[in-house]
């Protein structure tokens, strides 16, 4: 196992008519030995990009690539000891699964059979190399399950099946660096999810080093132990998955993480507090950087906020859109001046509201966040 | 649906009419073959008719046949065979081998000029071969390999356009993970091509296999052209021994019995092959 490190690393298309396009921009990354590192973000953020970089399936435009401490920028994908998961799994589909399996082990046999290594006396040399690939063929089947299947052909086994031969065929090798490209987006739902704590266990298992891209940021929640957004080519916020959500870099990082999104809404800095489209609201004075009359955005998350009786003092007025009851909790929508505010709050606290009533909103003064203007707009960090 | 009497009357009608047209070149060779010289001579210049099943099949006229190939006695056949033999295999096997290495090399690497260089090789195919024919010819006696099979074997080692184009296009259709899957295991693009894109493509090879053995193994033109000597000859250009000098054919039924002879290893192929079509054209359906 290995870190990975990623200094100023970019990625520079050649577009039409000679115009450059930049896919990855000054990408700082530190994978330290042994650590789960999900990169997460839009479709087009570059996420994909970085990880086929360190692969060495793409080049490198700029910056530097360091596995275990050695600059890799120019080593062929072979030879930096890798393996890669690819979202279609990409196995072999002439190979039965236990060929797919060793196949990797068979391309990087020391001894190689023929009438040279008759006549040099190699062959038992390989005949204790194939036993030896063998007994790892059987280890790492054992490991995920998939004994009974060894003999079948890709084309035989069902979508999460050939997830795990592929999964087997990466940790064959054992090698440096595991590096998954949404691995489980093929899956369904309820499969993605079993599998999702597969490789938790695996992970923690293996100690590797794994370097993981998701588009589905509750996925790359929960498995992260470092947490990588990326957006329009940029890392975005580089934490863990806990900081990422209760103090969001920026604005994008906020809207991004957290499943309902969390609300943010434009408008300005007043004397003691933030004012939208002409509704005000006090804010506990924690934000020392804050100008008055500073445009700003306010954000706070949907189960942070309180609901209260329409017109009630220091909370925003508004209107029931729609009610989405999910059993145990509640989200709903709330026209308001802010524009559309999502809420979640406990059931039993839902169970008289009607779409069409009117209510008014609080959102908790304990867990505000503020962000300056724009679509990466930096947050602006409370006493 | 139910089709009604006279439909179906109809239908099989056609079909008899279209089989009849088919099978009856197959019927007046073999029955030819098995006929004795007089009758076969009278069947030839249509005197006679000719029985549906020889009344006395001449079945030695097949032994007659190979004891008479060529210029020396049963020998000359064993030759002409072996020759056959060699230059399709060698065509065969260089025609798959350099087909599918360059389709590879036209649909999976990028390349400065591979789209014009593309477009030519589809170009070669519209010129007619006769037009090529001289000049080749006089390319291959500089070269001094008149009545040797190299100008039938050599120009297989590089590539069939058609066949090219095929590949190209089923090897564009293998996902670009699975190479980059093979990179990564530590694979170059000739290995790659080695031990992932000709195991996928077999269908393709079996296509290719088959049209160019039977090409090859029928071809006349190409072996008289170049080869001279009856030691070199193919099967195809021996037969043409049975013909008189003057363009006459003298023993029918031998050329016929030599004929059905020649003609075993394609019938045999095709119907093998068959399956594998099949197979393949199944294979292709079932995402894997």
């Amino acid at each position: 196992m290995a870190n990975v490190r990623l200094t100023k690393v970019g990625k520079v298309y050649e577009g039409p008519s000679g115009s450059a396009v930049r896919a990855v921009e000054a990408v700082d990354l530190d994978i330290a030995d042994g650590e789960f590192c999900v990169l997460v973000g839009p479709s087009g953020c570059g996420k994909s990009t970085t990880l086929r970089m360190v692969a060495g399936l793409e080049e490198i435009s700029e910056g530097t690539l360091e596995i275990d401490g050695a600059r890799v920028n120019d080593l062929p994908a072979k030879d930096r000891d890798i393996a890669f998961v690819f979202q279609n799994y990409a196995l072999y589909p002439h190979l039965t699964v236990g060929q797919n399996i060793a196949f990797g082990l068979e391309q990087r046999r020391v001894h190689r059979s023929g009438v040279k290594a008759m006549l040099t006396g190699a062959s038992a040399a390989r005949a204790k190399e194939s036993e030896a690939i063998a007994a790892r063929v059987a280890e790492v089947s054992r490991t995920l399950g998939l004994d009974a299947l060894l003999a079948r052909f890709p084309r035989e086994l069902s979508g999460g099946q050939r997830q795990r031969v592929a999964v087997g065929r990466a940790i064959a090798r054992d090698p440096k660096v595991f590096l998954f490209d949404e691995p489980l987006s093929n899956l369904d739902a309820r499969l993605r999810i079993e599998t999702r704590t597969e490789l938790r266990l695996l992970h923690r298992r293996l100690r590797a080093t794994i370097l993981y891209v998701t588009h589905d940021q509750e996925e790359a929640m929960t498995l992260a132990d470092r947490l990588v957004v990326m957006h329009r080519g940029r890392v975005q916020q580089n934490a863990s998955a806990q900081e990422c959500y209760e103090r969001p870099a920026n604005r994008f990082v906020a809207g991004f993480i957290g499943t309902p999104p969390m609300n943010i809404v434009d408008g300005r800095a007043e004397r003691g507090g933030f004012a939208a489209n002409g509704v005000s609201l006090a804010l506990p004075a924690r934000w020392p950087s804050l100008n008055a009359d500073q445009p700003c955005a306010l954000g706070f998350r949907p189960d942070r906020i309180r609901l209260v009786a329409a017109g009630a003092e220091g909370s925003v007025s508004a209107m029931v859109a729609a009610v989405e009851r999910l059993g145990d909790r509640t989200d709903i929508a709330l026209d308001s001046a802010w524009g559309r505010v999502v809420a979640r709050i406990a059931a039993d606290d839902a169970a008289g509201i009607r779409e069409g009533d009117a209510c008014g909103f609080e959102p908790d003064p304990q867990h505000l966040h503020l962000f300056e203007t724009g679509e990466c707009g930096a947050r602006i960090n409370p006493r | 649906m139910k089709r009604s009497m006279a439909a179906n009357a109809l239908l099989w009608f056609v079909l008899i009419m279209g089989t009849a047209v088919f099978v009856f070149p197959l019927w007046w060779m073999t029955a030819v073959s098995l006929e004795t010289p007089d009758r076969a001579a009278a069947a030839m210049t249509g005197r006679t008719g000719l029985a549906a099943l020889p009344a006395d099949p001449q079945f030695g006229n097949y032994a007659e046949a190979i004891r008479q190939t060529g210029s020396i006695e049963w020998m000359g056949f064993v030759d002409a065979l072996a020759n056959s033999i060699v230059v399709t295999v060698l065509v065969v096997v260089g025609t798959v081998l350099s087909s599918s290495l360059v389709g590879y090399a036209l649909a999976r690497l990028r390349f400065r000029g591979s789209t014009p260089l593309f477009l030519v090789m589809l170009g070669t195919m519209m010129l007619p071969g006769q037009v090529t024919m001289i000049p080749l010819f006089l390319v291959f006696r500089q070269l001094g390999w008149i009545d040797s099979i190299l100008p039938l074997v050599v120009p297989a080692f590089f590539g069939n356009a058609f066949f090219i184009f095929m590949y190209r296009q089923f090897i564009a259709q293998i996902p670009e993970s699975l190479v980059e899957a093979a990179r990564i295991d530590g694979l170059g693009h000739l290995a790659i091509w080695w031990k992932m894109v000709l195991p996928l493509c077999r269908p393709v090879t079996a296509i290719c296999a088959v049209f160019t053995f039977i090409g090859t193994w029928n071809d006349f033109m190409a072996p008289l052209i170049y080869l001279h000597s009856d030691e070199a000859a193919t099967l195809a250009v021996a037969l043409n021994d049975f013909r008189g000098q003057y363009g006459g054919v003298n023993n029918v039924h031998l050329l016929m019995a030599l004929s059905v002879l020649t003609m075993i290893p394609c019938i045999v192929l095709f119907i093998a092959a068959q399956k594998t079509f099949v197979e393949g054209l199944a294979r292709g359906s079932v995402k894997g």
